[in-house]
């Protein structure tokens, strides 16, 4: 029972961390909702100077292009901010040293900091499908809109691609113990090497195994477009399930192991 | 707490070699040296940090790091600074100290920041704190889990006057009125004089002395001190004697080296014998600072 409580108190402190944070939970928030409001205003506005030229804001064509952003480019990106905050913030503040002399284990704390990561991130997540949300209702003019269940598909999907980043993040600035290094890794691999790797057809099956791959192919049916990858759902959950085991269990080793 | 030829090697270099120490319970103890003595080092291997490359340490009796969690759970412990979240406030970074040491500690937050005079300034962000009042609240930290033992590592880094002698008040009320043990690591002699019970002195990572503070500064080649009504006179007198040596004015006085300490009743005797009114004999006293000096700077001629 104190087990369970004192790790509820440890999550909960790592919330607390990151969220009084307020640069960067601006700049997470920033980097998730601006470009929401600039493409919704600019189709608003596009769509009032000329409705015949232009589309309504909203509708399901725009919420398609909200999961793009959200679940693909600029959802990972705060994803891979909290993450790297996570893992390494309490190294470069230099408190990772004063947590360990607690004499509380190394792997407790690197586990505190995944949930605490993916409670923010997944509300920072949620914000902005909220906002596009109501982007795509309010703005669809006489447009089709997604119904309750892509709505639900849409945010397990979202969380689901935000939450494998995010956690991996973590995995890598354990690893490295480096923020700067895990940001500029992580958001270079997401958005420009993976995806030219996702079209790349020479590499042939070996695609498989990206991690951009695996997250688009799930993405739901009526919004997915054709994926530039076919696997089995099988597949593309153990891709998933490999590159979750595979990074955080990295970080936790070095977490272990690292002299404080 | 003790330690048995703890030993750390960082490749060819030796940071601490064999050091064995005792720290008795409910004691002020002062572990002294030069920068890069080995102080930290041997710190780090105590609290589970870093690994001894040879050696063993109890902690409360208990071995680490077999048993370090058990260890660590009754110790506070600062390693070089304190380290706080600058973004988060006192009562805030305290809150996640709480959270890591368990439950029953988060309640003692108010106890401990009060126990520390920072309880006016508990609500400020901890990047407004002076270095003072970091160190304040790195103990507060520390007491949050009401430890038997308490290891601070140069708690007077960077201090002013006014706050080193905060600090030095604490540790003696700590040690004093609360029962706890204290280790100290400085490279300040002057302090760990004046706040410590017993010290021990380490340099190039060897424990060259330990003991009490007056066993540490006690005047082993017998010098004595005499101040009278008339220095010159009493130079004279005691000029000639074949049993004094190094005779010298010092501060007003006379300081010389004994034979043996009991030659000072005769030296008295002659004195008063020739008219002379002694306001003060006594054994010199050397301060830590002195003796850490002459042992280290021994050691480096022997090197």
């Amino acid at each position: 029972m104190t087990t369970l409580i004192t790790a509820r108190q440890m999550i909960w402190a790592d919330v607390l961390r990151l969220r009084k944070k307020r640069g960067f939970i601006a700049l997470v928030l920033a980097a998730v909702i601006a470009p929401i409001v600039i493409v919704t205003g600019y189709n608003v506005i596009q769509h009032a100077s000329d409705p015949a030229a232009h589309a309504p804001a909203g509708g399901l064509h725009n919420y398609a292009r909200l999961l793009d952003m959200l679940g693909v480019f600029m959802g990972p990106v705060a994803a891979v901010l909290i993450g790297a905050e996570a893992g390494a913030g309490d190294l470069a503040a230099g408190v990772f040293r004063d947590n360990v002399i607690t004499g509380r284990s190394r792997l407790a704390l690197f586990l505190a900091r995944i949930p605490a990561a993916l409670i923010v991130c997944l509300a920072v997540t949620g914000l902005g499908f909220a906002i596009g949300l109501a982007a795509t209702f309010g703005f669809a003019g006489g447009l089709p809109t997604p119904n309750a269940s892509l709505i639900l598909e849409s945010a397990a999907w979202l969380a689901l691609a935000n939450a494998v980043v995010c956690t991996i993040a973590i995995g890598v600035a354990s690893l490295t113990g480096s923020r700067p290094g895990t940001i500029a890794g992580l958001i270079g691999w997401q958005l420009v090497l993976s995806p030219l790797l996702v079209q790349s057809s020479s590499l042939g099956s070996l695609r498989n195994g990206l991690l951009d791959g695996a997250v688009l192919f799930l993405k739901p049916g009526p919004v997915s477009g054709s994926p530039a990858i076919t696997m089995s759902v099988a597949v593309a959950v153990l891709v998933l399930l490999v590159w979750l085991a595979v990074l955080p269990s990295l970080g936790a080793w070095r977490t272990r192991t690292r002299d404080a | 707490m003790q330690t048995v030829g703890l030993t750390k090697r960082f490749g060819e270099r030796t940071a601490v070699d064999g050091v064995s120490l005792v720290v008795p319970r409910g004691a002020a103890y002062g572990f002294l040296g030069h920068n890069g003595a080995g102080k930290t080092t041997l710190i780090r291997m105590l609290l589970g940090l870093t690994r001894a490359s040879a050696g063993s340490a109890t902690v409360l009796g208990l071995p680490v790091p077999a048993q370090r969690a058990e260890a660590l759970a009754r110790v506070g412990a600062i390693v070089e600074e304190p380290s706080f979240y600058p973004h988060l406030t006192g009562r805030e970074n305290l809150e996640i100290a709480a959270a890591v040491r368990g439950p029953e500690t988060r309640s003692r937050i108010d106890q401990v920041l009060h126990r520390v005079g920072l309880d006016k300034r508990a609500g400020d962000r901890v990047g407004t704190y002076s270095l003072g009042m970091r160190q304040r609240l790195g103990v507060a930290r520390c007491l949050l889990s009401d430890p038997e033992l308490l290891i601070l590592d140069e708690p007077m880094n960077g201090l002013d006057p006014g706050g080193m002698l905060e600090v030095r008040r604490m540790i003696r009320e700590l040690v004093e009125e609360e029962g706890r043990t204290v280790f100290i690591s400085s490279h300040l002699l002057d302090e760990v004089e004046k706040t410590c019970d017993v010290a021990a002195i380490i340099d190039g990572g060897r424990v060259i002395a330990q003991g009490s503070i007056e066993e540490l500064v006690a005047d082993r080649a017998g010098e004595l001190v005499i101040e009278c009504d008339d220095t010159e006179r009493a130079l004279s007198l005691l000029a000639g004697d074949p049993t004094i040596r190094n005779l010298r004015r010092e501060h007003g006085g006379l300081r010389m080296s004994l034979v043996a300490r009991e030659q000072a009743g005769e030296i008295n005797s002659k004195l008063v014998t020739a008219g002379l009114v002694v306001t003060r004999l006594e054994p010199a006293r050397r301060s830590l600072e002195e003796r850490f000096l002459e042992m280290t700077t021994r050691l480096e001629v022997a090197a």
